[in-house]
This record gives C-alpha cells, structure tokens and sequence, in this order.
C-alpha cells in the first residue's frame, strides 16, 4: 500500500519513469519475459515439428516415429500454453500492479501537504491517472512481447544457421537491419500521438467542467451553446485521432512490406538451395514454415517502438506532474505552541487566547493573506521563525487554514467533522454545537450518522458552511483562520455561531488562537480586536464597537 | 473514512439490442469510408494468402525439379507490396470511420448528460458520467481500431485457407475439421463467464474516477485539514478494486486461450495422423500433407484472432452499453416559450426529496412580472428549493407552476428556462476565456454587448485591466476569480440571457460586505424591468423588495411588505433585528 513505500524516488522524466517500472518489479518482469519467450520458441518450434514428424515418420511411413511424433507434440503444445497463461498472467499482473502504483503516486503528488504548482484541470489530472497510466502500463507489457518475440527469432536464426550459414546469418543481422530502418518513422507517430492524446485530454477536462457547471448551463438554458462547445473540442480531438492513425497506417504498412520482402528474399534463397540440393526437401519446409512466421515477431518489434513512443509522452506529462514543484515553504524549525504570530504586512501581531478581526476593504487582499499562510510566507512569523522555516508537522501543528469554499467528501457526518482522526465524543459534540450544525443533524433521522454525499449535494449551501466549520472547530490547532465562514447562513444562525465560536475556542483560560477573515458586523462583534486593511496597511484597530465610529470602517463592514 | 462503498444509483446502462442498434446507426452514418476499409482489408486478406500458397509452390518445384523458382518470389514480393499498401489504406480508413463514429457518441452523451436533471447526476456521482465520456469512449475507440482490421482479416484468411485445404484433399479437410468443436467448447465455457466480469470492471473504473476526482478537486480542503491518507485510502481502495477485477478477467481469459491450444493440438495431430495413414495407402503425397499441415498451422492465428474479437466485443461493449444508456436517453423537447408577458404563479407546490420527509409544505406564490419579491428564512426552511422549483430545475411531488398562463409542463422545461433564470450562491467560472464564460448565455452577443454587460455589473474596471481582456482564461487552471468577481460574470450572464423572471439563490452572499454591496447593485441592475424572487439571508434585499415572503421549516409563515413585517414584530422582525442590531 501507499503508506509502505518509503520516500519513493521520483523518476526526472519519462524515460525513467518507464525504466523505473521494469525495476520495480524484477522477478515478476524476468519470470514474464522468460515464460513468454519459451511460448514464443514453442510457438516457432511448431513448423519445425512438423517438418520433423514428416520427415521422420510420414515420408519413411514409421508408426514408431509417428508414436513419438505425437508424444512430442502434446509436450510441445503443453509446454506451449502452460508458458503462454502463467508468463502472460504475470505480465498482467505486473502491469496493473504498476499503473496502480502510478496512480496512487499521481493522486498523492496532488494531495500532498506541500502542494503542487500546476494548472491543470482536476480532469487533466484524472486522464493523467487513467489514460496516461493505461499507455505506459501496456507499453511495458509490449516490452515484454518483443522481449520474446527477439527470442524466437534468436531460435529461428539459430535452426537456420544450423541449416545454412548464410541463411541464419541474413536473418540475424538482416531483422536488427530492417527494423532500425522502421524507427525512421517513430517521432512522426510519437508526435501525432501526443498530439492526439493532448486533444483527448483536453476534451475529457471540458467535459468535467461542463458537468461541474451543469446547474449554471441548466439556470441559464445553455444546454445546446455547452454542447456546441464540447462538439468543438471533441472534433479536435476527433481530427488528431485521425492524423495519428494515418501515422499508425503508415507504420504497419512499412511493417508489412519489409517483414514480407524479407520473407521473400529468404524464400528465393532457401528455393535456390534446394534447387542446387545443398539442402533436403525436409529442410526447404522448416525455413519456409519458419520464415513464413517471421513476419509476425518482425511486426510485434516493428510496433514497440511506436508503443513506447506514445508511452513515453504519457510517461513525460507523468513525471511532469510528479515533478511539480511544491507551492509550499518548509523547513525545519518547530516552536513551542501556544505562540506568538506576527505579519509583516499588513503589519500585526496576535499572541495566544486572541480571537482577531481582520477586516480587508479589498477581499483580493484577504485572499491573498490566506493564500500566503497557506504556501508559508516568509513574513509571517511563529514565535519569532519564518512560516517559510516551520517543519511541515511544526505547520500542522500550529495552523489550520479553513478555505472559504467547502469541500466536503463522501463520508458520514461524524466522519466528516472528525477530519479522517478519532476524536473523543465529546469534541465532536462541541464542535456540532458551536458552529450550529446539531441542526443539520437533528433534520435527519440518521443524526451524525448521516451521510454526506460527493461534493455535498445532499444538503443546502448553509448546511455545508456549517459542518465545514464543525470541521474546522473541531481540528482545533491552536490558530485557527476562517475566511467568511457564514455567508450562506441566516442572520439568526449567524448570531448563534459567533456566540459558540466565542465559547468554544475562548473561554476565559484557552490559549487558542483564532483569525476571522470577515466583514460580518455580527462575527466581528465577538473579536477581542479588530483590525481594519486597506492595501497592506493597517488603517485602525480596536475592538468592533471602538472602530464603528470610523466612516472607513462603516463602509467596510456595513450591511 | 468510510469503508464501504454507498450503492450509488448509477445512470443507466443499454441493453444489447438498444446498443446494438445505436453502433449500427453510428457507423452507417460514415459508412463508405468504412466500405472502403473493408474492401481494403479483403485486398490484405487476399494479399497475404500469397506468401503460403506460393511458399508451397517453391517445395513443390523444388521437388519437381525444375529450373527456377524465382516467379514464386516475385509473386510473393507483389503480394507484399499490395497488402502492405492497403494495410495503410484500410487503417487510415477505418479511422475515418471509427473516430467520427466514437466523437459523435461522445457527444451525444455529453449532450444528453447536460439537458439531465442535474439532481440525477448528482445522485450517480460526476464520476460516473466522466468515466463514461472518458475511460469507455477511449476503450471502444481503440477497439475500434483494432476489432474490424483483425475481425476482415481472420475470416477472409480463414476462409481461404480453409477452401485451399479443402481443393487440397478432403479427407485431409475433415481431419482438420476435429478441431471445430473443440474451439466451439472453449467459447461456450468463456464467454458466459466473462460478460458479467467486464461489466463489473468498468462499474469500478467509475468509482474509481468517482473516487479520483472527488479527492483532486476538493485538493486545499485536503491540505487543510490533513485528510490525505482517507482521501488516498479511498483511491487506492477504488483504484485497486478495478486492478483486481482486471486481473481476475484476465485469468479466465488465459484459460480460454489454452482450451485453444487444446483444439489446436488435437487438430494438427488429426491431420498428421490422417496424413500418416494416407500416405500409407497411397492415397495422396508427401507434398500434399506438408501443405495441409502448414494450412492447419496458418490457421492458429486468424482463428486466434477471431476468438479475440468475440472476446473484445464483450469487452467494447461493456462499454459501449454505458455509453448508449446515456446517449438513448429522452431528449427534453425544445419547446415554445410564451411570446406574451405574465405571473409567475406557484399553486400549492410541496416536495419531498425522500419521501415521508416534506422540505415543502404546499405554498402558494406568485410574482408579477417587474416585481421584486424576497424569500427569507432560516437555513433549512425550503427557500432553495422554492426558488429551483420556480425556476423550473426542479419538478415539484404536487402542485403546478406556470408562467403567463401555461403550465411548466406544457411549455416544457428549455421553454421555462429561456424564460426564468436561475443564479445560485456557488457561481461555477467555466475553464475558459471571460468570452466564452459571457457568451455562453448569448452565442451572438458581440464584444460591445458583453462589455455593456460587465459594465451592468460594476465588472468593466478589474475585466478592462486583465492581462488578455475578453481573451483571458479564467477558471480552474486559469486566472482565479474572487467569489465577489465570479458572481458578477454570473449576474452578466443573466443580462446577457435576457430572461423575463431571474430567481436569486444567495447571489450576493459570497462576497464580503464591500463586495456584497456592489453585487446587490449589480442584481438590482441586471433585475430592473424583469420579476425577479430573491432568496437572501442579506436582509439589505429584503428591505429593498417590493414584496417579502417568510419561509419556516417549509411553510410560508409572514408575508407583506418590509415595514409591515418589521413592525408585526413575528419571525421577519426577529431576523432584521438580528442582522441590523449587529
């Protein structure tokens, strides 16, 4: 699982993400590539048996032999699809076991504590953690099929050398020959497949947002405008499928003719061979029935290349992704909590036990000082250490910052509040209640059993925002910001929320810090301290009722 | 975190016969690139049947003993030259056929899914439909690719291969013909076996796409609070559910292809055997059973390969069958909306989201057009769905709605939303360009329209000092919008649509209080002239309504006039005064 893997070494780039999938898994990958190779040499020994059993038992008409003959074949053919099913099955295996691996990788890069710079759409990432995943996964298991496919025309060459030196020869140095010739075409395949797989993401991510947005397209009865849209993207995508299949043509195409011209050649040799009796009739049938089923394996390594192409753009945009740099700031440093916070600009200092008003008179301003706490600014210090400075469990330790739009996952209530943690009923119980949401509980039969579904689309905007902050209460780090967090609520609930806010994480002893991102007048009304922002600067502070008798502030918070 | 996985109610999955019938309709429609594929395939079939015949010539002659074998060759040659070109002719075909095919299906599906009621996505969960769009159109795209060259290409090798062995010698035919119901047995013991697996693969490919996209968007949250190790245990949970699935399929599918060996082996060995005592008696050559041994043999793979495309038709299908569902859906009629102005009248609507437990009770309400009406009340009380039944997003268990005279039902629902508009509190900024995000409510609108409707909106100041103008992207992945800002390119839209009654869900409360009293003269702007239903839990838009209904746990309790219900001194007076006494 996840947790097992000790800081996994992130691959720099495609190439060695795909190296680093067939290291991962050595006896897996052996055991594949040499079951599969033994299936593909019993699958080319089977011409040869037949030229033997006719050979040695038909033409001379030997029942003796033909006794044999059939005791060989059952062997062969046993040999054959036992390799086949379990060197196949490990192949699979391996295979998925690897995508998963990716995957969990790529949603943990996402999720991680530190952070990913990045812009893609939350659809980009998932096409990134199925369809990218997918061709690197099946890239590799083709890797295994050429493995040993070269190893049946190792054992062609080496009966046909056996046969005639100068047949064998060809075949050894004349395959490797053509099939570097076919990598000529490789990049033009490998650029129409980004470009295609590029076009396929992109309408996968409009195709998520359109969704996302499905109740302002139906609020606005844009249904037919969204779809146009999607149809454009879609047809892109459409065009590159078909430009990257002409590639793909071409490439089979150049596969075949050389695979077949090479048959040819040999045929005219061997014929000539015979022909000049250098060689038996016996013989002539096994390079025909062996040269004949060269033209498959030549076709299966023909391919890979184009395979491993479209895998290692996949891989690329992989390794891209778990190459994001981080967006947050940590070091190592871990004060002691409770402590003292200061912010540079605006320029403010808030010690332990205080519940602060911050009143921005821009909301970019408030949004940019929740974003700064959240990366780790360096001009916000934790007794007297840069953020930037903090070990990431130092951070946690000291700091939850409650985004202003909620996210709630499938879950059930109690689940949800808790934060994944076990916390003891009755901080559970406290949290419900100072943030109001014992009334979302008391509204359904299930209580704080009920369940929450994806997104929250089984309960109203207010009831969201509230169990968001039973969420956020009931963390209790010891400073807490909440950015306006009773928009959606009544001004009746509001008033209730301010008071248990108040009660629950500052009563007379508590050390608790807590930031209120807000202009409500009624949160606002229950701040030790309010200060008052404009443009970094801190024009007033004091305590909601002192600062009411300023005009800017008025204008700030008024209703 | 939770450790089970809630029975979702999923969207629908077509039948055989319905999907069956929508692929025929989907590629009839690019039908001679398609012909042309096929013809094309046949050429490669033919093409490729060459290279044996003549392999058998070369023995022959050599055995003859005659001069020269080199016409073989150059037939072989010819042959290789041909097949290789209509290898790449019938792909670069095929393409031409399937790509549009799977666009167009995706499309649909998409289109279907937007005109959906919303709430019956939401209870499948987004993931379910962007796995269909995603992960299955991908599947039944490349099987496309793959299915129909192999499918042309096994019959026509077969049946010629198989008619060769027959002008060969007869007896030799039936005794490759052994074989046959042992390939028939190893279909019969598979495919009922695998069907039911594959459905339950791409079940759990939605919930693992489900589970995916849940935890990537709801990310900062994550971040926040340190729920990365639920968030992950669910995606490793979904994500290894549908690895397992994979694996057990491909287990069967091992299983299958070894009672192909089986049927191989006992064919050959039939032949050989056949062979052995024919020659015996005299019957035929040495020669002609090296040939029918080699034909046997150069049927192992397009019989292979015809068993596979069995196998990926269920595979594909699966997929296929979700995709269908969704696109055979009913498409919701465009409608007429009314041309002449009139109330929008509510009569005794209630509904129930589950039932037994009423969120509204039977209420009445009407807004005239021009009217202003606010909807106050507690959180919980009803007022959202009041307001999505009024605009016509929501059917309601009892009652009817209509607009100027005709009844929702018989204007049909795209008729009522051209009419009624909707903005809720959580305004969803589109992935694109402030263009596109305008005009999405006017296709035609041209750049001074939407400028005049930023300019509506109090917008033109931040929208005129962007970096790309109209041109920026905006959304995820693009440049961020304050709640504030996002709502006014909402309140734009809505000018921009142009509709009749705008319903008001919170439209004002994202933004903090500077922010919220430019958003209220924004609504103020955009609602001039139109009815509009205001739902707010700021009362500053109740005070300025023409109208203001209260609404307690799903029942309208005070209706009147801000000041008549101020001095009433009942539910209304108690929330002003919380809102004003703070």
């Amino acid at each position: 699982m996840f947790t097992s893997r000790a800081a996994p070494s992130v691959p720099a780039d495609g190439r060695a993400l795909l190296r680093r999938g067939l290291r991962r898994h050595p006896a897996r990958i052996a055991g594949f590539i040499s079951l599969l190779t033994l299936w593909q040499v019993c699958e080319t020994l089977v011409p040869v048996a037949i030229g033997l059993v006719i050979d040695k038992a038909i033409a001379p008409s030997d029942t003796t032999a033909l006794v044999w003959s059939g005791v060989g074949l059952v062997a062969l053919f046993g040999m054959l699809s036992y390799s086949y099913r379990f060197g196949s099955r490990l192949g699979f295996g391996t295979l998925q076991h690897e995508m998963h691996h990716l995957r969990m990788e790529i949603a943990e890069t996402s999720l991680r504590p530190l952070g990913v710079m990045t812009t893609k759409l939350s659809g980009e990432t998932l096409s990134l953690a199925t369809s990218d995943t997918a061709n690197v996964g099946f890239a590799l298991r083709s890797l295994g099929y050429s493995v040993a496919a070269a190893g049946s025309l190792a054992i062609s060459a080496w009966v046909l050398l056996d046969i005639h030196l100068g047949l064998g020869l060809t075949v050894l140095l004349g395959v490797p020959l053509v099939l570097l010739g076919l990598q000529a075409l490789t990049p033009v395949i490998a650029r129409r497949t980004a470009a295609q797989e590029g076009a396929v993401a992109s309408a996968t991510g409009v195709a998520t947002d359109l969704v996302r947005g499905l109740r302002v397209v139906q609020g606005l009865a844009a249904e037919d405008e969204a779809t146009q849209r999607y149809r454009r993207v879609s047809r892109h995508a459409r065009i590159a499928g078909i430009r990257q299949a002409d590639a793909r043509a071409g490439m089979l195409g150049a596969t075949a003719l050389a695979g077949n011209l090479f048959l040819a050649g040999v045929a005219l040799w061997a014929g000539n061979l015979a022909l000049d009796g250098e060689i038996s009739i016996g013989q002539l049938v096994i390079v025909v029935g062996l040269s004949s089923y060269l033209t498959d394996p030549i076709q299966v390594i023909g391919a890979i290349s184009a395979q491993i192409a479209q895998a290692l753009t996949s891989a690329d945009r992989i390794a891209e992704h778990l190459n994001a740099a981080p967006e947050v700031q940590v070091g190592t440093e871990a004060p002691a909590a409770p402590a003292t916070w200061r912010s540079r600009r605006p320029s403010f200092t808030s010690g332990p036990g205080e519940l602060l008003g911050l009143v921005f008179t821009d909301a970019a301003d408030a949004d940019d000082l929740l974003s700064r706490l959240e990366v780790g600014d360096p001009g916000i210090t934790v007794a007297g250490s840069p953020l930037s400075t903090l070990s990431l469990a130092a951070r946690r330790a000291h700091l939850v910052v409650d985004p202003h739009h909620v996210d709630l996952f499938e879950a059930t209530l109690r689940e949800t509040v808790a934060g994944g943690a076990d916390i003891d009923p009755g901080r559970l119980e406290r949290a419900i209640d100072a943030s109001a949401t014992t009334d979302v509980v008391e509204l359904s039969p299930d209580g704080v059993d009920q369940r929450i579904a994806a997104d929250a689309t089984t309960h109203s905007g207010g009831q969201r925002q509230r169990i968001g902050l039973a969420r956020a209460l009931a963390s209790a780090p010891p400073l807490l910001v909440l950015h306006d967090p009773t928009t959606a609520v009544d001004p009746v609930t509001e008033h209730r929320i301010a008071r248990g806010l108040r009660a629950h994480r500052h009563a007379a002893t508590s050390t608790h810090l807590t930031w209120l991102v807000t202009t409500s007048p009624t949160l606002l009304s229950v701040a030790d301290r309010v200060l008052l922002i404009d443009a970094g600067d801190v024009l007033a502070e004091g305590t909601h009722r002192d600062l009411s008798n300023r005009p800017d502030y008025r204008a700030a918070v008024h209703r | 975190m939770s450790t089970v996985t809630p029975g979702r109610d999923l969207l629908p999955i077509a039948d055989r016969r319905t999907t069956t019938r929508v692929a025929v309709r989907l590629v009839a429609a690019h039908r001679w690139p398609l012909v042309g594929a096929i013809v094309s395939f046949l050429l490669v079939g033919a093409s490729a049947l060459v290279a044996p015949r003549m392999l058998g010539e070369i023995v022959d002659a050599v055995e003859r003993g005659e001069s020269s074998i080199t016409r073989y060759v150059v037939a072989i040659a010819v042959a290789a030259v041909t097949g290789a070109v209509f290898n790449a002719v019938s792909v670069s075909l095929l393409a031409r056929a399937g790509e549009p095919a799977v666009a167009t299906l995706r499309e649909e599906v998409l289109e279907r899914a937007l005109h959906l009621d919303g709430a019956r996505i939401e209870a499948a969960g987004t993931g379910d439909l962007m796995s269909r769009v995603g992960d299955d159109a991908r599947l039944v795209a490349d099987s496309v690719d793959d299915f129909l060259p192999t499918l042309v290409n096994s019959v026509v090798l077969v049946g010629f291969t198989v008619i060769g062995l027959v002008a060969l010698d007869w007896r030799l035919a039936l005794a490759g013909l052994v074989a046959a119901p042992f390939y028939a047995a190893g279909l019969r013991w598979y495919l009922p076996r695998s069907a039911p697996r594959y459905r339950e693969e791409r079940i759990a490919q939605g919930e693992r796409a489900q589970a995916l996209l849940g935890a990537l968007s709801g990310a900062r949250t994550v971040r926040a609070f340190a729920l990365e190790k639920g968030q992950l245990a669910q995606v490793d949970r979904a994500s290894g559910r549908a690895r397992d699935i994979a694996i057990s399929v491909f287990h069967l599918l091992t299983r299958f292809f070894a009672r192909n060996n089986r049927a191989e082996l006992i064919g050959l060995a039939s032949v050989l055997g056949v062979g052995f005592w024919l020659v015996r008696a005299d019957l035929v050559t040495v020669g002609a059973v090296t040939a029918a041994a080699l034909y046997f043999h150069r049927l192992f793979d397009p019989i292979g390969g015809l068993l596979m495309v069995l196998d990926q038709l269920q595979s594909a299908g699966a997929s296929l069958s979700r995709l269908v569902g969704v696109a055979v859906l009913p498409p919701t009629a465009p409608g007429t909306p009314p041309t002449h102005r009139g109330p929008l009248v509510l009569h005794s609507v209630a509904h129930a989201y589950v039932s037994d437990r009423p969120v509204l009770h039977p209420t009445d309400l009407v807004v005239q057009p021009g009217e202003r009406v606010a909807l106050v009340g507690a959180t919980g009380a009803g007022k959202t769905t009041l307001g999505r039944i009024a605009a016509g997003l929501l059917r309601p268990v009892s009652g009817t709605v209509s607009l100027a005279g005709t009844s929702y039902g018989e204007l049909g629902v795209r008729a009522v939303r051209s009419r009624v508009a909707l903005l809720s509190q959580e305004g969803h900024v589109f992935a694109a360009s402030l263009r596109d995000n305008l005009s999405l409510a006017r296709p035609d609108a041209t750049d001074t329209s939407l400028w005049a409707a930023l300019d509506r909106v109090g917008a033109t100041a931040w929208a005129a000092a962007l970096s790309d103008g109209l041109d920026t992207v905006l959304g995820e992945g693009g440049h961020r919008l304050t709640p504030a800002r996002a709502q006014q390119v909402a309140l734009a839209r809505i000018d921009l649509a142009d509709p009749w009654f705008v319903v008001l869900d919170e439209a004002t409360a994202e933004a903090g209080s500077a922010g919220a009293h430019e958003l209220e003269a924004a609504a103020l702007a955009v609602t001039a002239g139109r009815g509009a239903l205001v739902i707010a839990h700021r009362l500053t838009q109740s005070a300025s309504a023409d109208r203001v209904v209260v609404l307690d746990a799903g029942r309208v309790v005070e209706q009147g006039s801000h000041d008549e219900l101020v001095s009433a001194g009942g539910r209304y007076a108690e929330l002003w005064q919380a809102w004003s006494g703070a």
